[in-house]
């Protein structure tokens, strides 16, 4: 997680923030109001791009909740930053399967990684990054958000979705070409 | 391989997670293939991309719809913010969890009322003192508010005013909540002019108060935005 841990360390950290988990830990809700404000661009930048904006600022509302009821199992072992972005994301996979399990009910044999992309826009137009990722299948662009935004590792990817390393890098690659071409860069003579 | 399989192995080419052989052939295919080094620097600045995007908070305040989810028993604070920033809280309750709340709340009111009446020892604690928030942002909720009573009827009113604006089942189900929810205050009420000083009569009033906050806040806020 040394990646993770770089891209995290700048929003924390001071010892006013470190003063203000355990006070909020302790059940002050003003303090973590303070938490909540310092960290929300960073949570919910990450719960928007995983979820492509579906329902951000619900499962965004859902990661606060469950950090004010897990507050209490923070030991400090790892930046407070490192642990929650790890239950952020855990708070999404969690929605994901839940959508997956439901979907699969409906759908018996897809791929889950090809569901709910959204319409794929016309080639002509460039789209910037982030709009662009709104366009791929769930798996792709959760994936790519994780390893290419967030710096996980296909290992720990592997690990917190549960699928082969293989499957991980597999996606990684079609979600990067799949964006390449929404970002307009795919039409080249060269293209394959 | 194929050009294809070239092309497929450039990701992993990119974040150098190749075995040396592999990198070496792909690497040679690369020195005479225009297209594959053309693939190769999008997906680059793709990833380069990627790692520069830059964190954004949300449009809307969400900070009263996690509140509202995560106040504290017998911590209670009543946070009297303007009314247009609680109504933009994204709603987050079904029908089924109205009325489950509704009628979960009727059941414990009568049984802590009756608890209480019926000298059950469980209800013989002795009382707690309440914490009080010294952030002066914060007015503690007293069971004789007249800030809670004003934040009530401004809600009440605009609930009241845009009430057309929801479906016909959802005000069946809101009313039948809010019946609960007074229903439950008012024996709250009338018990505690008999025992002043019973902390579960107390602590339940409260929560029973809050609850008819947070669910007329969401109200308006449902009919407001609407429906």
């Amino acid at each position: 997680m040394e990646a993770l841990a770089l891209r995290c360390a700048p929003v924390l950290g001071t010892a006013d923030m470190t003063d203000d988990v355990a006070r909020a830990a302790a059940g002050d809700v003003s303090a973590f109001e303070r938490v909540y404000q310092a960290h929300l661009p960073r949570v919910h930048s990450l719960v928007r791009r995983m979820t492509g904006g579906r329902d951000a600022d619900e499962v965004t509302q859902d990661v606060f909740v469950r950090v004010w009821q897990k507050l209490g199992s923070f030991r400090g072992d790892a930046a407070f930053s490192t642990w929650l972005h790890r239950l952020a994301v855990n708070v999404v996979i969690e929605r994901f399967r839940a959508e997956t399990t439901r979907r699969r009910r409906l759908r018996e044999g897809d791929d889950v990684f090809d569901t709910i992309a959204a319409p794929v826009r016309s080639r002509d137009l460039s789209l910037d990054l982030e709009t662009a990722l709104t366009t791929l299948p769930d798996g792709a662009r959760e994936i790519f958000v994780l390893h290419d935004v967030e710096g996980y590792k296909h290992r720990e990817i592997a690990s917190l979705l549960g699928i082969s390393t293989g499957t991980s890098k597999a996606q990684l690659h079609r979600a990067r070409m799949m964006l390449r071409r929404q970002l307009g860069r795919g039409g080249s003579a060269y293209e394959h | 391989m194929s050009t294809d399989a070239f092309t497929d192995r450039l990701s992993e080419y990119l974040d150098d997670d190749l075995r040396p052989e592999e990198r070496r052939k792909v690497a040679a295919h690369l020195a005479q293939c225009n297209g594959c080094r053309a693939t190769l620097d999008e997906l680059r600045r793709v990833v380069s991309e990627a790692k520069a995007l830059t964190d954004s908070a949300p449009a809307s305040d969400l900070w009263s719809a996690v509140a509202a989810r995560i106040e504290p028993a017998g911590q209670f604070h009543m946070r009297i913010s303007p009314f247009r920033r609680a109504i933009s809280s994204r709603l987050s309750f079904t029908l089924p969890q109205l009325a489950a709340a509704g009628l979960a709340l009727m059941v414990l009111s009568g049984g802590l009322v009756w608890m209480a009446r019926s000298g059950d020892p469980r209800a013989d604690f002795q009382p707690v003192s309440a914490q009080v928030d010294t952030d002066p942002a914060l007015i503690p909720a007293h069971f004789a508010d007249r800030h809670y009573d004003e934040a009530i009827a401004d809600l009440q009113g605009t609930l009241d005013a845009e009430r057309s604006k929801l479906d016909p089942e959802t005000v069946r189900v809101l009313e039948k909540n809010l019946a609960a929810i007074d229903q439950a205050i008012d024996q709250c009420r009338r018990a505690l002019q008999a025992d002043p000083s019973n902390v579960y009569l107390n602590t339940h009033f409260a929560e029973a108060r809050q609850r008819k906050l947070v669910l007329l806040r969401r109200a308006t806020g449902l009919a407001t935005t609407g429906g």
